[in-house]
């Protein structure tokens, strides 16, 4: 019985060492996430803390890129233009006219033949602030670490949208001198994106459009099987496209309207 | 045929009694119903009518360029606003538009905006606009020069176009044809390879070439089956430097054992650009032959570029095949990277997905594959449009005959006119990559969806309702050539149309003048000019239902109120009676005073558009009536 006794107690502390072990490994598990998490939303700052020195590239990078992922998703969505004129309201956004007639029976006329170059220079104005602002976030951190920075104000952001990727570049001069001297001219960075060949698509279907008064997406779907064209037309005439990746589930939407049919015989205005 | 309906005043010349005549004209009149329904669109730019006045202007109040609106329209900053249309005006005179940096050619564009925007505009076609085949490696682009050059430039590739190839489907073939094969050199003091193109194959081919990408390598131990046979080059290896230092090897693959090169057979697989079937990759991250599980360890299958057609099952799409990667495009299969939506494949990460669509309620009830369209509407149609909608409402008309006869009211489905409520529409399906894209056509019935089905894959497309000139036509043959308009006939007197006889108000009444039309138009049925029967819209037109209120509330739109009055009718009935007494009695027309006859006109106003007593998409009657029929005395 006695034996009997020892026995429970001893497999009783056996279950609370368990249990003790189990609560430090939960313990240690949450504290490993909530580290990760914050190195993860406090990089590139987190690395003063462990006394790192950053590379100043992928400092800029970590600092710009969520600024222009923004940037490509909201000028995705309105037609490559940031604050448009001339846009149709759909499902809650401004998605602007790319090719526009105001008449019936008659093709449209192109409002924007360079669709890749104007959504270049409408990310490069979205980044700009973000540029100048992270370029005094980086001559601060290298100052704070004892570097001498010269240079590294009136940050000039680049974009250039190229296939499978968006190239940046924050032109911005500095020298950084501790033992050594370093000099950047520019920092660049690129990131992965089909945004090139959906825009390229959209200006194939403005040429359509503006041709023939309307768009046969099924022909773009049979040569590019990456490719998801959706066609919404609109009471107006008006037709709002957009155009996806089916891989990166990126897309482009835009407006048309062309060759537009009124109600009737179009006598009522 | 006429004398049999109009026979009242001939009849009383032959008769030469003294009676005393009356003539009765009676007056189907139709009026559009208004409809209550809801502009769904917040659109910010202008729209003109018809008939509006504009003038060409440079900015609309929306921000628009280059567009013919009302002159309030035009934005207190436009540049312009000049009294002719955008077309012939300079800074808006629409050409084409080049982008030099691009390559790109777009019609249609306004001077102005394409100057602004920094592209050079000509009013014709340019030179630099001509369309050419760009080879990029084994893939191809109908571009111009300038366009082929730059891809060229994103690639790496040397510039490759030709100008004689003026057709996309030759171009496409152009760039398949040339020779593959293994391209066997000399880097880094190993002997490694690149499978290439014959014309990719040069002497500078190991400049910045990648090889050596980490795959896992097969184990001696699971040699080939058939390995034991010498294998050789079908047309041999040829040098393509003096030194012999590059050597390529048509048909050959770069893991062929006798090349003795770095690369050999894998496990993995990979998806290639512009490709849909899974591949092998050697060693070296060459693609090989079509993923086929079952030859993981052949020899001669990691030796020799094999055909599709000779890759596993040839004529399926394996989609989802854990063994077989020669996916089908046009079957509904493409390659994919595993993931959570497909299955796994016995090696590598890579699989023929399936990209058609499982039968639901929106594909009909019917599996669709990929790329496959469809017709639809609001309601049950028949998209072959083999009916003829004479039959097919003859049940309705009598039911609603029968109806009224028993003191009842007609059935709804007389005010569903062959099927088209108003609001509703066509829309096409389309089956793309596993999901069923609804693709509305034009409002207002502007646009009919057509369909046409080869060997059970279905085909559709949105196209223009030919509509406008239906009630201008007069003879069968013209109506129903479907080469022209988009109308049916509706054989006989009763649906004759008189539209326009009438003299005020939108033929609400009749005065001697309408009689007089009504004449003019008899003639041409004497004539031939005319036939008995009336040409109508087989897909009735939708029509604007909104306009001002007057002062009573009601709705105020003199197009749709015109639209309609073209199904207004009189009918002559000639009553008479005995000079010693006796009651009046009908002795011409007297059919047009049946029930039937009403509700043939009836029918008729709801197939031109939305007018008379139609039912609404909601399933819902107008407000009134929908049309009235008087008496007047002449």
């Amino acid at each position: 019985m006695h034996r009997r006794n020892n026995y429970k107690q001893i497999l009783t502390q056996k279950s609370m060492r368990k249990r003790g072990q189990t609560a430090v490994f939960i313990i240690v598990a949450v504290v490993i996430v909530v580290l990760g998490i914050l190195i993860y939303l406090l990089y590139p700052k987190i690395s003063t803390v462990f006394g790192m020195d950053a590379e100043p590239n992928s400092f800029m990078k970590t600092c710009v890129e969520p600024t222009v992922k923004e940037g490509v998703e909201l000028l995705s969505k309105q037609g490559g233009y940031l604050n448009p004129e001339g846009y149709v309201l759909h499902n809650g956004n401004m998605v602007k006219y790319l090719c526009y007639i105001s008449s019936y029976y008659v093709p449209c006329y192109v409002q924007q033949p360079m669709i890749r170059a104007h959504f270049e220079q409408e990310l490069e104005q979205m980044i700009q602030n973000k540029a100048d602002e992270c370029a005094g976030d980086l001559k601060e951190y290298y100052e704070d670490r004892g570097y001498d920075v010269s240079g590294g104000t009136n940050a000039e952001a680049s974009v250039s949208v190229v296939p499978n990727r968006i190239n940046i570049v924050v032109n911005i001069p500095m020298t950084l001198t501790k033992d050594t001297t370093q000099r950047f001219e520019d920092f660049k960075f690129s990131i992965p994106s089909k945004l090139y060949s959906l825009l390229m698509t959209a200006l194939s279907i403005i040429d359509f459009e503006s041709t023939y008064g309307d768009s046969e997406t099924t022909l773009y779907m049979q040569y590019y099987p990456d490719l998801k064209i959706r066609k919404t037309k609109l009471i107006d005439g008006s037709t709002v496209y957009t155009v996806g990746d089916v891989n990166s589930e990126e897309s482009f939407t835009f407006a048309s309207r062309s060759l537009a049919w009124p109600p009737g015989y179009g006598f009522g205005g | 045929m006429l004398p049999e309906v109009w026979p009242g005043r001939r009849g009383m010349g032959l008769e030469g009694k003294m009676i005393k005549q009356k003539i009765n004209w009676i007056a189907l009149v139709f009026l559009g119903i208004i409809l209550f329904s809801v502009v769904n669109v917040n659109a910010l730019g202008e729209t003109v009518g018809t008939q509006d006045v504009t003038v060409c202007c440079e900015k609309t109040n929306s921000g628009l360029y280059c567009q013919d609106v009302p002159e309030e329209d035009c934005s207190d900053g436009s540049e312009f606003a000049l009294p002719t249309s955008c077309a012939s005006t300079t800074p808006c005179n629409p050409g084409y538009c080049y982008d030099s940096v691009e390559g790109t050619c777009l019609d249609n564009v306004p001077q102005m905006i394409c100057t602004d925007e920094g592209g050079t505009w000509s009013a014709e076609k340019p030179g630099a606009c001509n369309l050419g085949c760009c080879i990029l490696g084994d893939q191809a682009s109908f571009a111009t020069l300038v366009r082929c050059k730059r891809l060229s430039n994103f690639y790496s590739l040397e510039t490759n176009w030709n100008s004689g190839i003026a057709n996309e489907v030759m171009c496409i073939l152009a760039a398949r044809s040339d020779e593959k094969g293994a391209c066997v050199f000399e880097h880094e003091f190993e002997t490694t390879c690149k499978l290439t193109t014959r014309s990719e194959c040069t002497a500078d081919v190991g400049a910045g070439s990648v090889v050596g990408d980490t795959t896992e390598e097969i184990d001696d131990d699971e040699g080939g089956d058939e390995g034991e046979e010498v294998l050789e080059s079908p047309e041999g290896c040829q040098e393509v430097n003096t030194d012999g230092s590059v050597k390529f090897c048509p048909g050959m693959l770069c893991s062929a054992e006798e090349l003795e090169t770095n690369c050999g057979p894998s496990r993995e697989t990979s998806c290639l650009a512009g490709r849909e079937e899974v591949y092998f990759v050697d060693t070296c991250g060459n693609p090989a032959n079509i993923y086929d599980g079952g030859k993981i360890n052949n020899d001669e299958y990691w030796s020799y570029i094999k055909d599709k057609s000779e890759s596993c099952s040839p004529d399926q799409g394996n989609a989802n095949s854990q063994s077989c990667g020669n996916c089908n495009y046009l079957l509904g299969s493409y390659c994919s990277v595993v993931n959570s939506e497909t299955a796994s494949p016995t090696y590598g990460e890579s699989i023929c997905k399936d990209l058609n669509c499982p039968a639901s309620e929106e594909t009909g009830g019917e599996k669709r594959l990929h790329g496959e369209s469809w017709c639809g509407f609001d309601s049950e149609k028949d998209f072959t449009f083999q009916e003829t909608s004479q039959d097919a409402s003859t049940d309705v008309l009598n039911e609603a005959l029968s109806n009224l006869n028993a003191g009842g009211s007609a059935p709804l489905e007389f005010f569903d006119e062959r099927e088209v409520p108003v609001g509703s529409k066509f829309y096409r399906y389309l089956c793309s990559h596993g999901e069923v894209l609804v693709e509305p056509c034009a409002d207002f019935r502007n646009e009919e969806c057509i369909e046409n089905n080869v060997a059970g894959y279905s085909e559709a497309a949105c196209r223009v309702n030919r509509w406008q000139t239906c009630t201008s036509i007069y003879k069968k043959a013209d109506c129903e050539n479907t080469d022209r308009v988009d109308c049916i006939w509706l054989a006989g007197i009763e649906y004759v149309i008189l539209g326009g006889v009438f003299g005020e108000e939108g033929g609400s009444t009749i005065d001697k003048s309408s009689l007089g039309n009504v004449k003019a138009e008899l003639k041409k049925f004497k004539s031939g000019d005319r036939e008995m029967g009336s040409c109508v819209p087989r897909n009735p037109p939708g029509l604007q239902f909104w306009g001002a209120e007057d002062e009573n509330g009601e709705v105020q739109n003199d197009e749709a109120t015109a639209f309609c009055a073209q199904a207004n009718a009189v009918c002559p009935v000639t009553y008479e009676k005995g000079l010693i007494g006796g009651d009046w009695e009908c002795i011409e027309n007297c059919e047009c005073l049946e029930t039937m006859v009403h509700l043939k006109r009836a029918q008729l106003c709801m197939s031109l558009g939305d007018c008379g007593p139609k039912m609404n998409i909601a399933g819902q009657l107008g407000r009134g009536k929908g049309y009235k029929i008087f008496e007047e005395d002449l």
